[in-house]
């Protein structure tokens, strides 16, 4: 079968139609470009307070936080919250975090005892987490507002503003599914529609808090304003170190080609080692 | 000499104990695969101590695992623990290393048992009687 230029160029055409049509269809005709920084942009980062170093959250304080200042749970959430502790004095705490799904927000500020770190940079500044790997949080600085209909997420979208010395961020769009936790085995999924508000600045040269006002309407009756502390270290022996949270599912191992591999290790019900070989 | 005697007891108890872990992983590998847990399941009203044998310590995230062999009376079957604590950054906080324990260490763990009983607790305190070095428990 032979073709005329013709019918040639026109199955081109086609072609080309058909490659680029689903690509215009789902570009947005005027995107926003993120502009690069300049050296101004890099210059104003300096008059920023410095969060440098690893923060260690302060883990007494949330213990006593979860008796002083409890969240103003709807009554369904305060049934199961009481239920979570009166299974654990049984034995059988609630290990919902256990999947190793993010702990998200506002879980991770909540309750982790693990060490995080601050990166700023022009228009994002990064939250870090020491563990479970995927722990990160990106706070949007250069003036942009929400989406209308954000992807969901485990950290959902954050922006941010500075009030003097004060980090200011705002949150929506956090996964109904993610724990509005008071502990590692008691809390409630946030159920959807959280809007989290926090107020982030040092209290002392090495202390940092963040205030959450933390709204969530199907769980709370009305929106619960908590502190948690953080408590710098600059030591470098002390930098954060890499952490996964199915890491301990695993043990080092060698297959039968000799290759170092992981190999998975059984777990008992609550979630600790079983003895291994 | 002290230290002789308790290697031998130890590679007994490898023997006889390989026969019962093969018994309890058999029974337990069906359940799902868990990590990152709370540590409610230990019980912090009843602390208490035991001293032991290292066998491993797994330098691991989430939970940074030690296994210890209880000390135990001649003639009694050997008993493997598996005492849980934080990750390897906040140990190393608390002045951990990953060689902070060898295999063979003589060693006197302080831990919060489990709540629903069997041969784990939560780490409270690690003292090396080999070396004579106390470990705390991190953050």
């Amino acid at each position: 079968m032979k073709f005329s230029h013709g019918v040639l160029l026109g199955l081109f055409a086609s072609a080309l139609v058909a490659m680029a049509a689903p690509a215009l269809a789902a570009d947005d005709p005027t995107p926003v470009i993120n502009p690069p920084p300049t050296a101004k942009d890099w210059a104003d980062m300096a008059k920023l307070p410095d969060w440098n170093g690893v923060w260690v959250p302060d883990a007494l304080d949330q213990n006593r936080q979860r008796v002083s200042n409890p969240p103003p749970w709807n009554d369904k959430a305060a049934a199961k919250v009481k239920f979570q502790g009166d299974e654990q004095k049984a034995g059988r705490p609630d290990n919902f975090f256990s999947n190793c799904l993010p702990e998200g927000m506002p879980a991770w500020m909540l309750i982790t005892h693990n060490s995080m770190q601050f990166a700023f940079t022009p228009g994002i500044i990064y939250m870090l987490g020491e563990s479970d790997g995927s722990r990160l949080r990106r706070i949007y600085t250069d003036g942009r507002p929400h989406p209308d209909d954000p992807d969901l997420t485990f950290h959902g979208h954050s922006i941010g503003h500075w009030e003097g010395d004060t980090l200011v961020v705002d949150t929506i769009g956090v996964k109904p599914q993610a724990w509005l936790a008071i502990s590692e085995s008691q809390g409630v999924p946030n159920n959807g529609d959280m809007h989290i508000v926090e107020r982030i600045h040092l209290v002392a040269p090495d202390r940092l808090a963040d205030t959450l006002t933390i709204t969530a309407p199907h769980v709370l009756t009305k929106p619960w304003v908590t502190t948690r502390y953080y408590d710098r270290t600059r030591r470098r022996d002390f930098d954060i170190v890499e952490g996964e949270c199915l890491e301990e599912s695993f043990k080092p191992d060698v297959d039968k080609d000799g290759y170092a591999v992981f190999t998975p290790v059984p777990l008992t019900y609550d979630g600790i080692r079983v003895p291994t070989k | 000499m002290q230290i002789m005697r308790v290697s031998m007891t130890t590679v007994r108890a490898f023997k006889i104990r390989r026969a019962l872990v093969g018994a309890a992983v058999l029974a337990l590998t069906a359940a799902p695969a868990m990590a990152h847990h709370s540590f409610a399941m230990f019980d912090p009203d009843h602390p208490t101590s035991m001293t032991g044998t290292v066998k491993e310590l797994q330098w691991t995230n989430p939970h940074v695992g030690l296994l210890v062999y209880k000390d135990v009376k001649a003639g009694e079957a050997p008993e493997l623990w598996t005492f849980e604590t934080t990750g390897p950054g906040n140990l190393t906080r608390a002045g951990w290393t990953k060689r902070s324990f060898q295999p063979g260490d003589k060693v006197k763990i302080d831990f919060l048992p489990l709540r629903a009983g069997g041969h784990g607790g939560e780490l409270q305190g690690a003292v090396s009687l080999t070396t004579g070095k106390a470990y705390g428990k991190g953050n």
